[in-house]
């Protein structure tokens, strides 16, 4: 019902088309780079998935991170733009399920994208490297994982989002954090923790015991961002 | 029976008391006027009814139900439209109704009632940003009106609005409780406007009641305690200049 609300709220935002275009755009990075390096890939040891993934997933990840910062500021930013956010709160209705509807709209438009990009790194490996059925199981895997680590950027992105009552300050906020999560130690376990570096974890790269470790991180973390957003609702609604 | 009650409501900002110990009493069905000049606390305290804002004293209770225990229940029960209205600028006046009915679990034709209402169904298709001012408080109103709540908390509802619909506006108003059944508490800054609207009346300076009855039973006063009973404004002007100069000594 919530989504429903918040599907209807984004109409003439360009939000689906940012996410449609952006999607097709990070889909079109790894073909290109494929196809005008094919020859070093396929001199590359390991499988297609691999290769292609090491090759691409960072700059995919950054993709997918400013996507659905941009995303999240656009949903918070039509609340505050004209008040519309203080008629929600004159309502019967929790504050939270306004944040719950916008994380659910969010996270299935990132899944898009993430798919889009997966099956342009399937169309790479099939078409360039000679991938077979273990290239799409591979790729499925990763599609979920990274899908999992970017779960709580995106909450946290919408909680900036609706902290902030101008666009700029929550686009600018989260900005930082993404060229902060850029400059964190790669081989530190807890830096790598950070919200907005999760994402640029690679499932080839990452050995098995810390999947599990990443997977539950993930997951604690939107929790814990969930929680978070819920204390500081009623913090700010018993504070004015 | 009153439907809506205060007692000792305050709310302060820091040293600064914007309602200080108001005893309000809002029969129900009846249209309620509430006076005052700017600042007075008229907006305060219908966002403290609200739970827009959060009282510093005292208590509340609407329809019997007190705050903030049965919060999102008085909240089921009020239409409002508090300082400027609010709306989504992206969607059109019937799809920012549409969204409230949603959260209200009302029918479709709610919002084809509510346009109708407060006469927007000509612009209904246009987006709430292009509106003009005027239009911009009718969607307001509307999105207050939708699904007729036996409560309505409006404030200042005829900014913006040129003669005509002021006129317009204020006989809807006036004629909301005899039509559903519900109580109006409206508030402006304006006795005059106030008193072809509402058939009690509140006068709010500095946060504190100064008078609360008809307007006979104000006529009335003012003629006993010897401010000018002909002309309201200056009735009106002379109550609150009385009352400043009180506080001006107090301090």
């Amino acid at each position: 019902m919530k989504i429903a609300l918040e599907c209807k709220k984004i109409r003439r935002t360009g939000l689906v088309p940012a996410f449609l275009a952006g999607g097709a755009a990070a889909a079109a990075l790894p073909i290109i780079n494929t196809a005008v390096r094919t020859d070093t890939f396929a001199a590359m040891a390991g499988t297609p998935a691999s290769i292609l993934l090491d090759a691409n997933s960072q700059m995919l990840a950054m993709l997918n991170l400013l996507l659905l910062t941009a995303g999240a500021c656009i949903l918070y930013h039509i609340e505050y733009a004209d008040h519309a956010l203080l008629k929600m709160q004159s309502l019967p209705a929790r504050e939270s399920g306004l944040f719950f509807g916008k994380l659910c709209l969010l996270i299935p438009l990132f899944l898009i994208v993430a798919v889009l990009e997966t099956t342009a790194l399937y169309y790479c490996g099939m078409r360039y490297l000679d991938g077979d059925a273990a290239l799409f199981a591979e790729l499925l895997k990763s599609l979920g994982f990274s899908f999992l680590l970017t779960l709580p950027a995106a909450a946290l992105s919408l909680m900036i989002a609706s902290v902030c009552r101008n666009m700029w300050n929550s686009l600018g906020i989260c900005i930082l954090c993404i060229f902060m999560a850029t400059m964190l130690p790669t081989d530190n376990f807890i830096a790598s923790l950070f919200p907005y570096a999760l994402p640029f974890r690679v499932l080839p790269g990452v050995s098995a015991d810390h999947v599990l470790r990443y997977c539950t991180a993930a997951l604690c973390e939107t929790g814990a961002v969930c929680m978070a957003e819920i204390i500081y609702l009623k913090i700010r609604r018993l504070s004015v | 029976m009153n439907m809506i009650e205060t007692k000792n409501l305050t709310k302060s900002y820091g040293d600064f008391t914007a309602v200080s110990n108001l005893n309000l009493h809002v029969p129900k069905g009846c249209v309620y006027g509430f006076v005052g000049p700017n600042g007075a606390g008229k907006s305060t305290t219908m966002k403290m009814f609200l739970g827009l804002t959060q009282p510093s004293g005292g208590a509340f209770v609407i329809d019997r139900m007190s705050y903030p225990h049965s919060r999102l229940r008085i909240l089921r029960e009020i239409g409002s439209m508090i300082e400027s209205p609010a709306f989504y600028g992206n969607l059109t006046g019937e799809e920012n109704l549409d969204i409230i009915r949603g959260i209200l679990g009302l029918s479709k034709s709610d919002v084809d009632d509510a346009l109708d209402l407060v006469g927007l169904t000509p612009f209904r298709k246009r987006l709430a940003r292009k509106y003009s001012l005027g239009m911009k408080q009718r969607l307001g109103l509307a999105g207050a009106l939708i699904g007729r709540p036996p409560i309505l908390i409006l404030d200042e509802p005829t900014n913006g609005l040129d003669p005509v619909g002021i006129h317009e506006i204020r006989t809807l108003i006036r004629s909301l409780p005899d039509r559903y059944d519900c109580t109006v508490l409206v508030s402006s800054h304006l006795l005059s406007e106030i008193e072809l609207m509402a058939d009690q009346i509140g006068v709010l300076n500095h946060g504190h009641l100064l008078f609360e009855g008809t307007l006979e039973e104000l006529r009335a006063k003012a003629a006993f305690e010897g401010h000018p009973d002909d002309n309201l404004e200056e009735m009106f002007l002379s109550l609150i200049e009385e009352d400043n100069l009180k506080r001006g000594e107090v301090r």
